[in-house]
């Protein structure tokens, strides 16, 4: 691929944007609050496409787009099943205690509802999470570069990283919000053309199903049975252990998004982030899976476009949306499309920095190190946190290319995290004799469940280093059934141990649990605008696109 | 508080522009389609850019 002065004219006016965004931001931030949290002061339609967007890095969009080519359009479970019911559930049942409890950071709730150490080993795994996973990030796109434009792996990760440390500095989180949106339009345009072309050279969606095995074009109809289908798992696996525990797992613990809509105006609002992102979520796999599943059909066709082969015979799925960006695009739109890539690498950056920021500096600082300095004080260390977290980043990222091996396991290992927490709190918020002993001892069992489960199973040669009980047919049905076991480990524990534990008093929980909190009233908008009927809206058009791809 | 409709459109609008001069003064085509991309995405793109300047403008009045 290569790219022309036109295509760089682009890239170089996004990268002057983006930090012309934070210059202007950086007048906003006044105190800690403005730059941890952005002072509750983003107006919904930003905070709606932001949580979209601090989810949709880049590794989603190629990774996605290799998975339509792997997986065809079962993908979409990832979007429809694994992900919007979570965020109707995030946004109607537990944003009201998020939002009303005044904590700052996820953490921070569940040092409220529970106690210290909960918080404590929650806020420090997710601290280590957040580094991780942008550096990987980095390391991503690095490699990326360097593959298909013979960009130095150094000179992206630094330029990349220096961009973001700009506009986070300067603007906090306000400006990774602000430019994460800009970031969600520029994937949009720069890849639903793509789409568009590949499935009309294609031939259609029509073409696409004459073509392709039929298990390739129906999310439902081999779901039956894990042989049936190319993702080897089954109904039950995919609903419990993707639909259930790692989206829920994810939509509604994970800082990284709920940060996002706790920055909105007002409770409504934040209720209502979750649920208006459900409306485009439902929309992309058409955008970053239906391009992948066209790849693989042209390839077959024999249309002068072929996937590149890893080995003879093997395709090399992640190389999908780029070779068609090259087969599709000429220069001027090619640099759009690389523009978005780019832009979507560092909005990933970006939001596990400012998520790492609030978290270092709430949960850790201020509730370890300094409890009761200035706010200034404070301002400054979220500050020089965004440069060490940066900085820390950065050195993932080269670590990352020495033990390769080794990032695969850490990028487990973050699963165990995140798996059982749903549990802690599914039972913290809807039962309120949850107890904070209980509630530790199931986060710590769930997680050493998890990584029991990967120790006895086996899965495409992953796994089983303790011993070989099952072997699953793949990977992922290996990770569904991690966190089914994770996640349920954790909630029987926390279940047994809170009734063996004494009690919070009821008036300590005002706020923090369903039952003890005043049902939030919506007044004075209008009957679609309320959570509820906007929550029904959406599961109707849920059905009608699964029906659409049965 | 910086409206951000107004660098998004600003972005769009000049990104749009460019693309769709480039797109009818170069009539080179990409290998798969003999569609002139640039110009079609670019007028879609600046489209959408003005959109989002008239609504960063009539937020402004109101």
């Amino acid at each position: 691929m290569k790219l022309t002065t036109i295509d760089y004219a682009i890239l170089i006016l996004y990268f002057s944007f983006v930090i012309g965004i934070g210059w202007r931001l950086r007048r906003s931030v006044t105190t800690a609050g403005d730059f941890l949290t952005a002072g509750h002061k983003v107006p919904l339609w930003i905070t709606s496409l932001a949580f979209l967007a601090a989810n949709l890095g880049a590794q989603e969009v190629v990774g996605m787009c290799a998975s339509g080519a792997k997986y065809g359009i079962m993908t979409a479970h990832f979007y429809w099943i694994g992900a919007v019911p979570a965020m109707l559930f995030v946004g109607v049942f537990m944003m009201p205690f998020y939002y009303g409890s005044r904590a700052r950071s996820v953490p921070e709730y569940l040092k409220l509802r529970f106690d210290e150490k909960t918080r404590g080993l929650n806020a420090i795994a997710f601290a280590i999470m957040t580094l991780f996973s942008s550096g990987i990030s980095m390391y991503a796109l690095g490699r990326m570069f360097q593959l298909i434009l013979g960009w130095s792996f150094d000179a992206s990760v630094l330029l990349s990283a220096v961009i973001v440390l700009v506009y986070t500095y300067l603007g906090g989180l306000r400006s990774a919000i602000y430019n994460e949106v800009l970031q969600f339009f520029l994937i949009v345009i720069g890849f639903s053309p793509l789409s568009i072309l590949a499935v009309q050279r294609a031939g259609g969606w029509a073409g696409m199903q004459q073509k392709l095995p039929d298990v390739m074009t129906h999310t439902w109809k081999y779901l039956g049975h894990a042989s049936e289908n190319p993702m080897g798992v089954e109904a039950f696996g995919l609903f419990a252990g993707l639909g259930f525990v790692l989206s829920f797992g994810y939509w509604c613990t994970d800082f990284l998004v709920i940060q996002r809509a706790m920055a909105a105006e007002n409770m409504s609002d934040a209720r209502r982030t979750p649920l208006l992102a459900a409306f485009p979520k439902m929309i992309m796999p058409f955008i970053v899976i239906v391009p992948g599943i066209a790849a693989l059909a042209l390839s077959k066709a024999g249309s002068g476009y072929s996937l590149p082969m890893k080995s003879p015979g093997v395709y090399d799925y992640d190389q999908s949306l780029t070779t068609l960006m090259a087969q599709f695009y000429p220069s001027g739109m090619l640099g759009v499309g690389l523009t978005a890539l780019m832009a979507s690498f560092m909005s990933g950056m970006a939001g596990n920095v400012t998520a790492f920021n609030t978290v270092f500096t709430y949960d850790i600082y201020q509730g370890y190190i300094r409890p009761k300095a200035t706010d200034a004080h404070y301002l400054t260390v979220g500050r020089i946190t965004t440069v060490v977290g940066i900085a820390l980043s950065i050195a993932t990222a080269y670590l990352a290319t020495h033990f390769n091996n080794i990032m695969d396991f850490l990028q487990l290992v973050f699963g165990f995290v995140n798996a059982p927490l749903f549990a802690t709190f599914l039972l913290g918020m809807f039962w309120k004799r949850t107890t904070g002993h209980g509630a530790f001892t199931g986060l710590l069992l769930g997680t050493g469940a998890a990584a029991a489960t990967y120790g006895l199973t086996l899965a495409e040669d992953k796994g089983g280093w303790i011993a070989n009980l099952h072997s699953f047919p793949s990977t992922m049905a290996q990770n569904f059934w991690i966190a089914i076991f994770a996640w349920s480990t954790c909630f029987l524990v926390t279940i047994v141990v809170s009734l063996a534990t004494n009690p919070r008093p009821d008036n300590e929980l005002r706020g923090l649990v369903y039952g003890l909190t005043d049902k939030p009233h919506e007044t004075g908008i209008n009957w679609y605008q309320r959570p509820v009927p906007l929550a029904l809206v959406v599961c109707a058009a849920l059905i009608v696109l699964n029906l659409l791809f049965l | 508080m910086l409206d951000l409709r107004l660098p998004s459109g600003l972005f769009f609008a000049i990104t749009g522009i460019l693309l769709m001069i480039y797109g009818i003064a170069d009539p080179s085509r990409a290998p798969m389609t003999s569609a002139n991309v640039n110009l079609y995405v670019g007028a879609l793109m600046t489209a959408f850019g003005l959109i989002l300047l008239l609504l960063a403008r009539r937020g402004r009045k109101a």
